[in-house]
């Protein structure tokens, strides 16, 4: 029913757009909201003369919305790499024309085509292992996650998170397998940490509640949340990997349906301008991936920032991890839900 | 004018909007997503198959079943007891005990299971008060069991029984029990042979109600339960938007369907056997 109360929204939307000139519709998370309007849409407006709409949700709801209505109502949509990955795979996005997005060519190699044309990254982040100092032997690499000093501590992304299939991943690296070719090893090291395992989450509120309770104090999460954990408890440490972090990149894509094609051409290279890139940065919404945006030693400290930083981390190949998934969920399952 | 001056004729087209409204927005949807589910290349049954064979969700089928029924039962006991003792107070009481019993309806299902995970943390309320009193010497893990389920869903549910009890016990007058009294009935056999059987109507709402809500039930497992404790509507919600596999969430959904219809009709029937004049 939900869909159907968003798809008639929608069309009020839809029609009440076409009476005015060109209104672009963007879907986003709707996290930081005043900042964006201030540093992105607002000047875009005075830039195009057109009237911007958006759809505020997480990335399955918004997804699963713009896939019901076959590609549609949609002109720009953000979504973390893994699920816009999915989006690609079934058809919802067209192919984005570089010679329209000139910004492509100031920003890093790795976020200017990550998905085979269907549109660029506009901002890197890392997911890693956070724990707390005060109460855990450092944590130094992948490995460390599987220790069996951290009894009943542990809070691991449940499978149907971004970062969930990436602990199989992970366990296979430290298994000495490729999970993707056989993930037997990597299930067994996740069973084996079974009894470490307080509670595995579900989304970023809920694990910053499981650490700010005392329920647990080792997480694996994506840097965003940082600031919330060291809020809830101080002690919360960013795990200096050797093996080094994930990078997880925010796509741009513009779905099938758009009737805005061009206009949504300008918002894409817009977002990885120069102006906006550092003033988003420098406001603590979005690292940067523009190799223009200059950064104080403090500010940069939050973020990916920097070539050096961004060719440290690995990467995910999100085409492989979407054909296991399923069986991935399974497995996990049987683990944690019987 | 003359067509709807037969009085069955006018009461299909005052009753048309309505039933235009359900059959368009409630009865086709429903049975257009059911449909999805027997149009499996591998035989029209063969998404029921898979579900069926699996350990896994037959092991999430039972535990709803068995999460469900244990909190009707507890909520049945709870609330009808709070429920006499609200309809036999007197009058501004009254009032005041049915704001007390309904008040955490006023807030939201999240807030309602939020208010759980601070009582029973490990450094929650329960938690801190043991400790201060000594009765343990480090905290208990308490949270994310079946157990801390099913005391939110009670705490859910249980105002939902009494409201509905309430109204039915309200209606059975002082001069029935007196009059069992006085033709020698000891209070638990007036109770037995009155009370009761007077009563069972509003039961029987009261355990369908409860039951096919905690039955259905997603933010209360999701958040006090997590994926050990998953049930129905935390793998449907699992299947439909991380596996955006429609056909698996439809063949959950019907499954849903089917259990909660079956419930309501055995409900009935138990309401009949029991109370021929209410059924």
């Amino acid at each position: 029913m939900r869909n159907l109360a968003s798809l008639s929204a929608i069309a009020l939307i839809a029609s009440a757009a076409a009476a005015q000139s060109e209104t672009l519709t963007v879907s986003w998370w709707g996290y930081n909201g005043d900042k964006l309007d201030a540093n992105i849409i607002q000047p875009f407006k005075e830039m195009c003369g057109c009237d911007v709409v958006f759809e505020t949700g997480n990335n399955a709801d918004r997804l699963g919305k713009l896939q019901a209505r076959g590609g549609k109502g949609v002109d720009v949509i953000f979504l973390t790499d893994a699920y816009s990955q999915i989006g690609v795979e079934q058809g919802v996005f067209q192919k984005v024309d570089p010679a329209k997005i000139p910004n492509l060519e100031n920003i890093y190699p790795v976020a200017r085509d990550p998905q085979g044309g269907f549109g660029p990254a506009y901002t890197v982040g890392r997911i890693g292992i956070v724990y707390d100092s005060a109460t855990v032997e450092p944590i130094t690499s992948w490995s460390d996650l599987f220790r069996d000093d951290l009894g009943g501590m542990v809070s691991l992304p449940g499978i149907t998170t971004t970062a969930g299939p990436m602990v199989v991943v992970q366990a296979g690296m430290v298994a000495g397998t490729d999970a993707y070719e056989d993930d037997a090893p990597a299930f067994e090291l996740i069973e084996a940490l079974k009894p470490q395992v307080v509670k595995n989450y579900n989304n970023g509120s809920e694990m910053v509640n499981l650490i700010s309770t005392g329920e647990a104090q080792i997480t694996m999460t994506q840097d965003f949340t940082l600031g919330s954990l060291k809020n809830a408890v101080p002690t919360m440490t960013w795990a200096d990997l050797e093996d080094g972090d994930i990078a997880v990149l925010n796509t741009l894509n513009i779905p099938t349906g758009s009737e805005n094609v061009d206009l949504a051409h300008e918002f894409i290279n817009f977002v990885l301008s120069d102006e906006v890139q550092q003033k988003e940065a420098e406001q603590g919404v979005d690292a940067p991936i523009n190799m223009n945006v200059e950064l104080a030693p403090e500010q940069a400290a939050m973020w990916t920032y920097g070539q050096e930083a961004i060719d440290a981390l690995n990467t995910m190949d999100y085409a492989k991890m979407n054909a296991h998934k399923s069986d991935w969920i399974d497995m996990w399952n049987e683990i944690f839900g019987m | 004018m003359s067509s709807l001056s037969s009085p069955r004729l006018r009461a299909w087209a005052l009753s048309a909007p309505a039933l235009l409204l359900v059959v368009l927005f409630l009865l086709v949807p429903v049975f257009s997503t059911l449909a999805t589910t027997f149009g499996d290349p591998e035989g029209p049954l063969a998404t029921y198959a898979t579900f069926f064979n699996s350990r896994l969700r037959m092991r999430v089928l039972w535990r709803t079943m068995e999460v469900a029924v244990i909190t009707t039962v507890i909520s049945v006991f709870i609330g009808f007891l709070t429920a006499w003792v609200v309809s036999r107070a007197p009058g501004r009481l009254k009032s005041l005990l049915i704001i007390a019993a309904v008040f955490p309806l006023l807030t939201g299902v999240v807030v309602r299971s939020f208010a759980w995970l601070i009582i029973l943390g490990k450094n929650g309320i329960l938690n801190d008060t043991l400790l201060w009193i000594g009765v343990i010497s480090e905290p208990v893990s308490m949270l994310y069991t079946e157990g801390s389920v099913i005391v939110a869903m009670v705490y859910l549910f249980v105002p939902l029984m009494i409201l509905t009890l309430v109204g039915v016990l309200e209606g059975i007058p002082q001069d029935m029990t007196d009059a069992a009294a006085s033709l020698g009935a000891r209070p638990a056999a007036a109770f037995r042979q009155v009370v009761l059987p007077m009563a069972v109507p509003g039961l029987i709402v009261g355990s369908v109600l409860v039951f096919t809500g905690s039955f259905t039930s997603y933010a209360t497992p999701q958040l006090l339960g997590g994926e050990r404790q998953m049930m129905m509507g935390t793998f449907l919600y699992q299947n439909a938007m991380v596996r955006f596999d429609w056909v698996a969430a439809s063949t959950v959904a019907a499954i849903m369907v089917v259990v909660t219809l079956t419930t309501v009709i055995l409900m009935s029937r138990l309401a009949r056997k029991l109370n021929p004049v209410a059924g």
